[in-house]
């Protein structure tokens, strides 16, 4: 794996760029700001027609045989224009917990689907203000599932649910058909598309993917491979909010000369492409050392700087837009709500810093 | 393995035969004379072994190799820590202006072996007192013509201007004209009467910078190089020339690696230094931030070895990496307490944080300043507008001082 795209990925990157620019409505978008439940029906229509969500699924079931790497690119095109669903990164999150599973039967019947995009899955893992526990207060016994899980992202509309829980035995991953057997309580979000929802379980019937500490292992393997996919979507964010500065500092006059010749402005559009490049070249990297012994270190990396970029850059890219950076027909905000609920998905930065560390120092806080 | 792989193994074997002779635990002690002697050594020793002068052509005595090839070399070497910070003005720019300009072909491949091989030395007498980031606000004056020339003026910031035999100089050849427009480029003979040397010491006790002055130092035409005027452009293609320099992302000061062992015996309120949060947290980000500096220098390697030119952004390393080097130093000195007090003048940037920490602003100034690098990312790279600049096309003599 090489951390510079080939032809065949260039290629990749420019067509899904084109298409998500074609078929992104940014009056949709902001109407969907207001209506809790509601995700982009265009943009995941796109995403099931064009393949993307067949790219990282082995080719026995239907899929691409593709990687991280594929599938990063389009997360970084999608994320440039604050793409109206979260189902990309988590259908490849319930991917990876079939995968790491070894029911046979489970794969068969949901590995096809998924690829085809005839199921939309969430990732429920968080509880409360915890991104990850060593051992969840959701429990298992007797094939059911008793407790809660907080702000799913994708959890409203979501038809599989990937759940972290305790089992007498140890930690497990199971899969819950969603349908009634659960109840979501919806989170009206700044971020609405983002479909978040509380979840209850009392009694809900789920099948075992994974048990024991191979079920700890696969819960941070499939963590950090969707924190790589966020860091791909929130460093292009970051470069598109980025641009709108850079072109706006070039457009907007005042005292006699565009505010991009001031270097208040041009100065800090330049630490945003900074970091901007430095996300963008953790996250190549990060996606092209999926499956090696460095990847949690290169997967905390790239969230890391991915996170700094994105939110640097709404914050100074409003700014610098001065008053039409605040009004909701500008739509900036967009990428400043987006900043914020990708930051919050999948770990805040703390948790990904403690895990660098952990990494890097072998000494736990 | 590739042709590239197996030269850069062989580079690589070189240079660990050679460094019980030169590297840090050689140079441990010695005073700048001595460390300057065993340089001279290495470079001749290098030189014999055919890894000098990568980029130069063959014919001019180098090994007529890509960049790419430099750039590998040049990171084994810095890691290896050889005494080669006195050749490196040398041996960078003035040789291949020189191989560039000068008419006189069998002249400049003596001085380029001689300066391969550490015999002589070459400094790059461009900044003076009041032009360093504005370098074509250059005072010098060079008067004369096809006749030849008189210098005067002075010169500062000259890297090892004391030890050097010749000197590129970029001066002014005409006042009347914009500034850009009227600069002229020589070299210059470094022992020509006329010409003061005076090394002065930097903030971090090194005695590496000199000021340079010039009094009616006479100059042939024949040591002119580029066009009357065109020095500028002279010195513009100069530092294009060094656009692929072997880059750390650790700023030349020491790795993250380094951090986390300094600090591994260490406690804090009693507790382990290692578990307390703020400083985990200085160790998660600026190893993201190194990691991610370091992957674009792999991403660039790799696009030179596929025959494509390296994307902009490897413009970025000395900014950020130098910055994230002097906050760490900083904080690697106050962790230590009463230890971090203590400092070893001319210890090695990469593995003494007092040393990393004083020089650190040094880095930041030299080869283009933080200020100057973002103005060049934001023009260059962003497109934005250049800044107002009231001397823009005003005869340099009718620029209000």
């Amino acid at each position: 794996m090489s951390i510079l795209y080939d032809e065949g990925q260039q290629a990749m990157a420019e067509e899904t760029r084109r298409v998500l620019a074609a078929r992104t409505d940014r009056a949709r978008q902001l109407e969907l700001l207001d209506r809790c439940g509601e995700w982009d029906e265009t943009f995941w229509t796109t995403a099931v027609d064009q393949g993307w969500t067949a790219l990282a699924v082995p080719e026995a079931f239907g899929g691409l045989g593709l990687g991280l790497i594929e599938l990063g690119l389009v997360a970084q095109e999608a994320g440039r224009v604050v793409s109206g669903a979260p189902f990309l990164t988590y259908g490849h999150g319930a991917v990876c917990a079939l995968l790491a599973s070894e029911d046979e039967g489970l794969q068969s019947t949901w590995l096809p689907r998924l690829a085809k995009g005839e199921v939309k899955a969430a990732v429920a893992f968080a509880e409360e203000s915890s991104p990850m526990q060593p051992h969840p207060s959701v429990e298992f016994r007797g094939g059911k599932l008793q407790g809660a899980k907080s702000g799913v992202a994708g959890g409203l509309a979501a038809d599989i649910v990937v759940v972290s829980a305790s089992a007498a035995e140890g930690p497990v991953l199971v899969l819950v058909e969603a349908g009634d057997v659960l109840e979501r309580r919806a989170i009206r979000s700044f971020d609405n598309s983002r479909l978040f929802a509380d979840m209850i379980f009392d009694g809900s019937p789920a099948r075992v993917l994974v048990s024991g500490d191979a079920a700890d292992e696969a819960a941070l393997d499939i963590q950090a491979q969707m924190a790589v996919l966020a860091a791909h979507e929130q460093a292009g964010g970051a470069e598109a909010a980025m641009q709108a500065a850079r072109d706006y500092a070039l457009e907007r006059r005042a005292f006699g000369q565009p505010i991009g010749a001031f270097q208040s402005i041009k100065h800090r559009i330049a630490e945003l492409y900074g970091l901007v490049e430095i996300a963008r070249a953790n996250c190549i990297h990060a996606a092209a050392r999926q499956g090696r012994g460095d990847f949690l270190e290169a997967a905390a990396c790239a969230r890391l700087s991915a996170i700094e970029a994105y939110d640097m850059a709404t914050r100074d890219a409003v700014q610098i837009h001065g008053g039409s950076g605040v009004t909701w027909d500008g739509g900036l905000h967009l990428h400043m709500r987006r900043a914020r609920s990708l930051a919050i998905e999948l770990g805040n930065a703390l948790f990904w810093e403690d895990l660098l560390a952990i990494e890097l120092t072998g000494v736990a806080a | 393995m590739t042709d590239l792989d197996v030269w850069q193994e062989r580079a690589r074997a070189w240079l660990a035969s050679v460094e019980p002779e030169f590297g840090l635990r050689a140079r441990a002690g010695l005073t700048q004379d001595e460390d300057l002697a065993l340089g001279r050594r290495y470079m001749a020793a290098k030189h014999e072994a055919g890894f000098s002068g990568i980029t130069i052509p063959i014919e001019f005595g180098g090994q007529g190799l890509s960049p790419l090839h430099k750039v590998l070399f040049d990171t084994l070497e810095a890691k290896a820590a050889m005494p080669i910070g006195y050749f490196g003005v040398s041996t960078a720019m003035p040789l291949p202006i020189l191989i560039r300009y000068c008419d006189d072909k069998a002249w400049v491949r003596e001085r380029v072996v001689a300066a391969l091989r550490g015999e002589e030395i070459w400094c790059q007498l461009f900044s003076e007192p009041a032009a360093g980031s504005d370098l074509a606000g250059l005072r010098t004056k060079a008067e004369g013509g096809e006749q030849g020339w008189t210098i005067n003026g002075q010169k500062l910031w000259t890297t090892f201007a004391q030890y050097s035999d010749y000197g590129i100089l970029i001066a002014r050849s005409d006042p009347t004209v914009p500034k850009h427009k009227g600069l002229t480029f020589f070299w210059v003979d470094m022992k020509a009467p006329g010409v003061t040397v005076r090394p002065f010491r930097l903030a971090n006790g090194d005695i590496q910078c000199n000021e340079v002055f010039f009094d009616d130092v006479a100059v042939a035409d024949s040591q002119r190089l580029g066009p009357i005027g065109g020095g500028f452009s002279v010195a513009m293609a100069t530092l294009m020339i060094e656009r692929y320099a072997a880059s750390d992302a650790d700023g030349f000061g020491p790795s993250i690696g380094a951090f986390v062992e300094m600090l591994r015996p260490l406690t804090i309120n009693g507790k382990p230094a290692l578990k307390d949060g703020r400083v985990r947290s200085v160790i998660a980000r600026n190893h993201a931030l190194r990691q991610g500096l370091d992957s674009i220098r792999r991403r660039a390697m790799l696009a030179m070895e596929a025959g494509m030119e390296p994307g902009p952004e490897g413009a970025l390393n000395k900014l950020f990496s130098v910055r994230s080097r002097q906050k760490l130093s900083e904080l690697a000195l106050d962790l230590q307490g009463s230890a971090g007090l203590a400092y070893t003048e001319g210890a090695y940037t990469k593995a003494d944080w007092a040393s990393s920490w004083i020089g650190a602003p040094t880095m930041r100034q030299a080869g283009g300043a933080d200020e100057m690098l973002l103005n060049t990312i934001a023009e260059k790279i962003l497109g934005l507008p250049q800044d107002h600049r009231p001397d823009k096309g005003v005869p340099f003599n009718q620029i209000p001082a």
